[in-house]
């Protein structure tokens, strides 16, 4: 058997896996934990944004919150003041989300590695900080609250996020999609460019490469993920609220990124599936639980550079392969931290 | 390839009160294999820079194909036809051999396509084949690049740079680092691309230079000093005399 074919398997059983979560986990008496793993799917499209500008195209953005909550307002402010249903909302938070990106990734784009990450981090701190103190449009604080309009109704027939296990397959089918589309775009030719932007911008300016518009496309298209993200969150928690814009829940989406392996594709989900379970388990009794949260993420790059995801890649690789012809052929998942921002030579 | 490859009038760079490059004038014929010497610190590599914008002139004209790209962007200039290999070998280390290549003729034929796979492109993974041939890598085809030896590293770089499909190739010292199988392939490399493609070449090895080149330009300190045919730079007066001026150069590269 090929790591090809045993990451396939893999892949097929952790969809079905995901796919009888709200039959499996309620015969268990843990209906709770429905809503754990909803909110890990939606979270994992934030990491997943952090992941394509990280993994694929070499820049650590420390501001995706910022369009998290462009998602998430996207969807309360339409359904609030237009009153639109649940697919128009999903759209104009993701276009809201895409919108900002490009307005401020014109400016963010320009910079790489510490600067780039300084000047996301201002963004999302502006936006915050203007959102907190114009409570009459975004609630401030407090959020706004909205009544989700269904999913789907035809006729008398009717999907609505209410029950538990609509909600559930509704989230999953739309991380589904967004993690297709995701897969697509690093496999495409834009896809490789913005590897080789990774890899070397100067070489890719060399072969004829737009740097700074390939950069420009990976902040929008992470930008559209984040905003996946926050206005799925919105459905999830019927509210937006700009505290969901600050600093630290970037922070979070890019430990969850590193740690489940920033160039991997299911990494983001790993990262923030584990972590966040972490979470649920270890808070009910260790209040300072986020100290252990930053030890795992210290050891992860220390001793699994490509996190989870890289690690459990190298299990199946060293498992289906007879031993000496081993590492030539491993997937081209990039280290989470690179040296390629390091100031170049003349 | 009639006419001039490329004409430079009054190219200035100054560094801070260094004057790198100082109003170099010449004409690069077409059709011949165009070499510049000179000492360390002469503005060899700065002169390449100027020519693929990736540091904009202070002033004068570089003139490619009868138009001016002095203001022009190096991916733009790439797209005009101008493609260079640099000094210390430079590849898109993470990538297999054949990606790096695909990442190069995709980007030349414009296929942007985010919505279908690399793989899917045929033609573009059969030119990819063609230049890793070209350049006797065929056998290191999935090989991650950051795992090929320097010399392989030379010829991907080089693989590469041909991959945009230029009309005027420049190659900063592409035989440095090598030994002498690998520099005796690369020379023979040299001379076939030089057939099709114009080429300047920077090159610290005299042997190799006046073995191979067609005309030669001689700089010190960021003008020309001497120009010519390799006959005419052996036996020119000022040009032993930069070089006996600095004997540490034919070490360092």
């Amino acid at each position: 058997m090929t790591a090809a074919r045993a990451r396939l398997i893999c892949l097929i059983v952790f969809a079905a896996a995901l796919l009888a979560v709200p039959h499996v986990l309620p015969a268990f008496g843990a209906t709770f934990w429905v809503n754990i793993v909803a909110e890990i799917l939606i979270w994992s499209l934030l990491a997943a944004s952090v992941n394509l500008l990280l993994g694929f195209t070499g820049l650590l953005s420390f501001g995706q919150a910022l369009y998290f909550g462009f998602g998430m307002y996207g969807v309360a402010l339409s359904i609030n003041n237009w009153d639109v249903g649940f697919l128009p909302a999903l759209l104009i938070g993701i276009a809201a989300a895409s919108a900002m990106a490009l307005a401020t990734g014109i400016f963010a784009v320009r910079l790489t590695w510490h600067y780039f990450a300084i000047i996301t981090v201002v963004f999302s701190l502006i936006f915050y900080f203007a959102a907190m103190s114009t409570k009459w449009l975004t609630g401030g604080d407090d959020g706004m609250s909205f009544s989700p309009p269904p999913v789907l109704e035809i006729g008398d027939f009717s999907l609505t996020l209410a029950d538990t296990t609509t909600q559930y397959y509704v989230i999953l089918a739309v991380v589904a999609v967004a993690f297709a589309v995701k897969a697509l775009i690093v496999n495409s030719p834009l896809g490789l460019s913005f590897k080789a932007v990774r890899e070397n911008h100067r070489r890719a300016a060399l072969i004829g490469i737009n740097v700074f518009r390939t950069r420009l496309v990976a902040f929008v298209i992470a930008g559209a993920l984040a905003g996946t993200s926050g206005a799925l969150f919105a459905f999830f928690g019927r509210y937006a609220s700009a505290s969901y814009m600050f600093y630290h829940v970037s922070g979070e989406a890019v430990v969850w990124a590193v740690v489940g392996g920033s160039g991997a594709l299911l990494g983001p989900l790993f990262g923030a599936g584990s972590l966040i379970i972490f979470r649920e388990i270890a808070s009910n009794f260790w209040e300072n639980y986020l100290l252990a949260v930053g030890a795992i993420t210290i050891l992860v790059v220390m001793f699994a550079p490509r996190g989870i995801a890289g690690a459990w890649n190298d299990m199946l690789q060293a498992l289906t392969t007879r031993s000496g012809h081993a590492s030539d052929t491993v997937a081209d998942t990039a280290p989470a931290v690179r040296n390629n921002a390091l100031p170049e030579e003349r | 390839m009639a006419g001039a490859a490329l004409r430079l009038s009054g190219v200035t760079k100054r560094f801070g009160g260094l004057v790198a490059v100082d109003g170099v004038t010449i004409d690069f014929a077409g059709g011949k294999l165009n070499a510049i010497i000179g000492p360390n610190g002469a503005g060899k590599t700065t002169l390449f820079n100027l020519i693929t914008g990736e540091i904009p002139a202070d002033s004068g004209r570089i003139e490619f194909a009868g138009k001016d790209i002095a203001r022009l962007k190096p991916h733009q200039i790439v797209r005009r036809g101008v493609s260079r290999t640099l000094q210390i070998k430079s590849v898109f280390g993470g990538l297999s051999v054949i990606d790096n290549i695909r990442a190069a003729v995709l980007t030349n034929r414009g296929i942007k396509a985010p919505f279908r796979l690399v793989s899917s492109f045929k033609s573009v993974s059969a030119r990819a084949d063609e230049l890793i041939e070209e350049v006797g890598l065929t056998g290191h085809r999935e090989t991650i690049a950051s795992a090929l030896s320097y010399g392989d590293v030379a010829l991907l770089e080089m693989a590469l740079a041909l991959a945009a499909e230029p009309k005027l190739l420049l190659l900063d010292e592409p035989i440095c680092g090598m030994g002498p199988q690998e520099t005796e392939r690369a020379v023979a490399m040299i001379r076939r691309i030089a057939k099709r493609i114009d080429v300047i070449l920077i090159e610290h090895d005299m042997e190799v230079v006046f073995d191979i080149a067609d005309f030669i330009m001689v700089m010190a300190q960021g003008g020309i000093l001497a120009t010519g045919t390799a006959a005419d730079i052996a036996s020119n007066l000022a040009v032993q005399e930069a070089y006996l001026g600095s004997p540490e150069d034919e070490l360092a590269c």
